[in-house]
């Protein structure tokens, strides 16, 4: 498998809550950077630091050579579902890549494998509908 | 009696640190565990494994002791004081790190819960007992061998129901038999196609990739037209306000089949439409 | 036009018989041509990430007047939230506006007009996405274990479902087993641990 340093690459994207939301979300807090809120348009990437590289364990999937970007830094994610693109940065740690390694998606024909991204709803919100809980997208550190 | 009984409890608080023990030191996930327990926030990330596997390290000590002869009441007050330290260690992974993992007797992720304190309070009460030991376990065990094995599995039978780590091994195969016996989701199987299945056939049609950047809202309304589920979104076409109507087939999975409309909805032309393509006629 | 209209005439318009005054595409298109040929309605100026999207609002519902969702968001911010005849509505499936009740969370997402409100596009009451592991099983309810802490899911006839290994969504819920992980997204239930199960997504 190709390295996925610095070149777009695909995979599963979720969706989750933080900050002092509402719901089940209401005990997570702020993210692991301590900035995250529902509303912004942030994600949680799976190599923000040696202890997320620990628990999220992309490499368990296969997927070595994602990069260490560390809190704020800028992603576009682009759905392959409809071709819309969220600018986003990043605000926590996430997601539990290595619980569900293998795992499919596809849409409008394109798939996508593991899950290497979550975004807030905000963010999630402006490419797909909240209700599909996972597309495929496309993740790159340029437009 | 009680001295006989008391002399039965360093083999259940031995046998358990030494587990514990053993788990620490052996375990390959252990430096992991130890940066995501509680115990990186009270001695820092990069000491935390050293720390994990130094814990172990009493407890294997402390468990060996325990086992092996001859039973002295300083051991069993060692092992008491073991057992309130990390009485203490949970109290403060609670409050500081809710959601971070015991590690204490596996790998699997465990916040610090009612379990655990229970858990770790039947030790070091058990452990404050075995200090009125009048002998070494094993000839306690030889003068009352029958009701020796019943206190003891009795004891071992709670430790494992206080345990949330261990779950795995008994809890969950015990709950997958019931299931299997009981069938509680039997009745959850319908011929009623779910809309998630639609909606889901939708998103890998070619339809919805051509109509997708125009849909602006999530499932508007839908119903069923004879073989066809009729889908409904908002959209936006050209600056104009639109009905994005989507036909999915109801009765078989084929993506390729949906068609799609957009019909404007100040005067219900039809802006654009979107048709399967014909299939290829075989030649030869 | 009734409703019943109104889906009568959308049925001939995408099941054959109205004239297209617009474009028409026909068979598959390749993302590449899809992507570039199709631009989506309107340039958006690119946005701060770090400050809260302005064409979306969540939040706690705190009040019902007619068509107007007010809301009170985690940060304490007011919202409210204009709904027409156009904006989708997700509790646990598609609903009306008469199914919002004030103390359901939600999430919004628009375009925010030049007074402040947000003219909603779609709008989701209570929905959440969890990853859980499954610890029991019961007649129609699933327990769940959601970092560390119990959730109640229950199972509903006729709207829940299961996706296993990306396969076709079906209403059989009997194949998923004990000790898993799954996702769950579904409906909360207001000020309290348990969610109504809109589709779980398991390995099979």
């Amino acid at each position: 498998m190709a390295s996925e340093i610095d070149a777009p690459f695909y995979g599963e994207s979720t969706w989750f809550c933080c900050g002092n939301a509402w719901g089940p979300c209401g005990g997570t807090g702020h993210g692991a950077c301590g900035t995250c809120n529902s509303g912004s348009l942030q994600c949680a990437w799976p190599n923000t630091s040696d202890a997320c590289y620990a628990i999220t364990r992309p490499d368990r999937c296969g997927r070595t050579g994602l990069l260490r970007r560390t809190c704020g830094f800028t992603l576009y994610i682009r759905s392959r579902c409809n071709g819309n693109q969220v600018t986003t940065r990043i605000a926590d740690c996430g997601p539990q890549t290595d619980l569900f390694c293998g795992e499919r998606t596809c849409c409008s024909g394109l798939c996508a494998r593991d899950r290497l991204m979550d975004l807030t709803p905000a963010a999630y919100s402006r490419i797909a509908s909240l209700s599909t809980g996972k597309i495929p997208v496309r993740i790159s550190s340029t437009p | 009696m009680i001295g006989w009984f008391a002399a039965l409890q360093p083999l259940l608080v031995g046998a358990v640190l030494l587990w514990a023990g053993a788990f620490k030191l052996l375990a390959r996930r252990a430096p992991a565990l130890a940066r995501r327990s509680a115990l990186s926030t009270l001695v820092g990330k990069d000491r935390a494994a050293v720390a994990f596997r130094a814990v172990g390290s009493a407890e294997l000590a402390v468990g060996a002791v325990l086992l092996a002869p001859p039973a002295l009441a300083v051991e069993a007050v060692v092992a008491t004081g073991l057992c309130i330290a990390l009485l203490g260690y949970l109290g403060y992974a609670r409050v500081v790190a809710p959601e971070s993992s015991c590690g204490c007797l596996s790998a699997k992720h465990t916040p610090v819960r009612w379990r655990s304190f229970a858990r770790t309070g039947v030790l070091a009460a058990a452990s404050a007992l075995a200090v009125a030991g009048a002998q070494w376990w094993l000839p306690a065990v030889d003068a009352r061998p029958g009701p020796a094995v019943v206190v003891l599995a009795a004891e071992a039978l709670v430790v494992l129901a206080l345990s949330p780590d261990l779950d795995s091994y008994w809890l969950v195969p015990l709950r997958r038999l019931r299931v299997r016996l009981s069938h509680p989701l039997a009745g959850s199987a319908g011929f009623e196609i779910p809309v998630a299945s639609s909606v889901q056939q939708l998103l890998r049609s070619p339809a919805f990739q051509a109509a997708g950047p125009w849909v602006r809202s999530d499932l508007l309304d839908f119903w069923d037209e004879a073989e066809w589920r009729v889908l409904s979104y908002t959209a936006r076409y050209g600056g104009r306000l639109a009905t994005a109507v989507f036909a999915v087939p109801r009765l078989r999975y084929e993506p390729d089949a949906v068609r799609a409309v957009l019909v404007d909805e100040a005067d219900h032309s039809v802006l654009w439409e979107f048709a399967p393509a014909p299939a290829p006629v075989p030649t030869g | 036009m009734s409703e019943l209209d109104r889906r009568r005439f959308l049925n001939r318009a995408v099941l054959g018989g109205a004239t297209v005054v617009g474009a028409t595409a026909l068979g598959s298109v390749a993302p590449e041509a899809a992507f570039a040929a199709i631009q989506p309605d309107g340039e958006k100026l690119e946005l701060d990430p770090s400050k809260p999207d302005p064409d979306f609002a969540e939040g706690r519902i705190t009040g019902i007047s007619g068509s107007l969702l007010l809301v009170t968001g985690s940060d304490g911010a007011l919202h409210r939230i204009q709904l027409t005849g156009g904006t989708s509505i997700w509790k646990l499936r598609p609903t009306t506006i008469e199914s919002a009740e004030v103390g359901d969370g939600l999430y919004a997402r628009g375009v925010r007009m030049g007074d402040g409100t947000l003219a909603a596009d779609a709008v989701w009451l209570n929905i959440v996405n969890l990853t859980v592991h499954i610890s029991s099983i019961g007649k129609d309810v699933i327990h769940f274990d959601h970092h560390g802490s119990r959730l109640v899911g229950h199972v509903v006839p006729g709207t829940t479902a299961a996706v296993y290994n990306d396969t076709p969504a079906i209403s059989d819920l009997s194949l998923l087993k004990v000790g898993v992980h799954v996702q769950v997204i579904g409906a909360w239930r207001p000020d309290t641990n348990e969610v109504d199960l809109a589709t779980v997504y398991a390995a099979a």
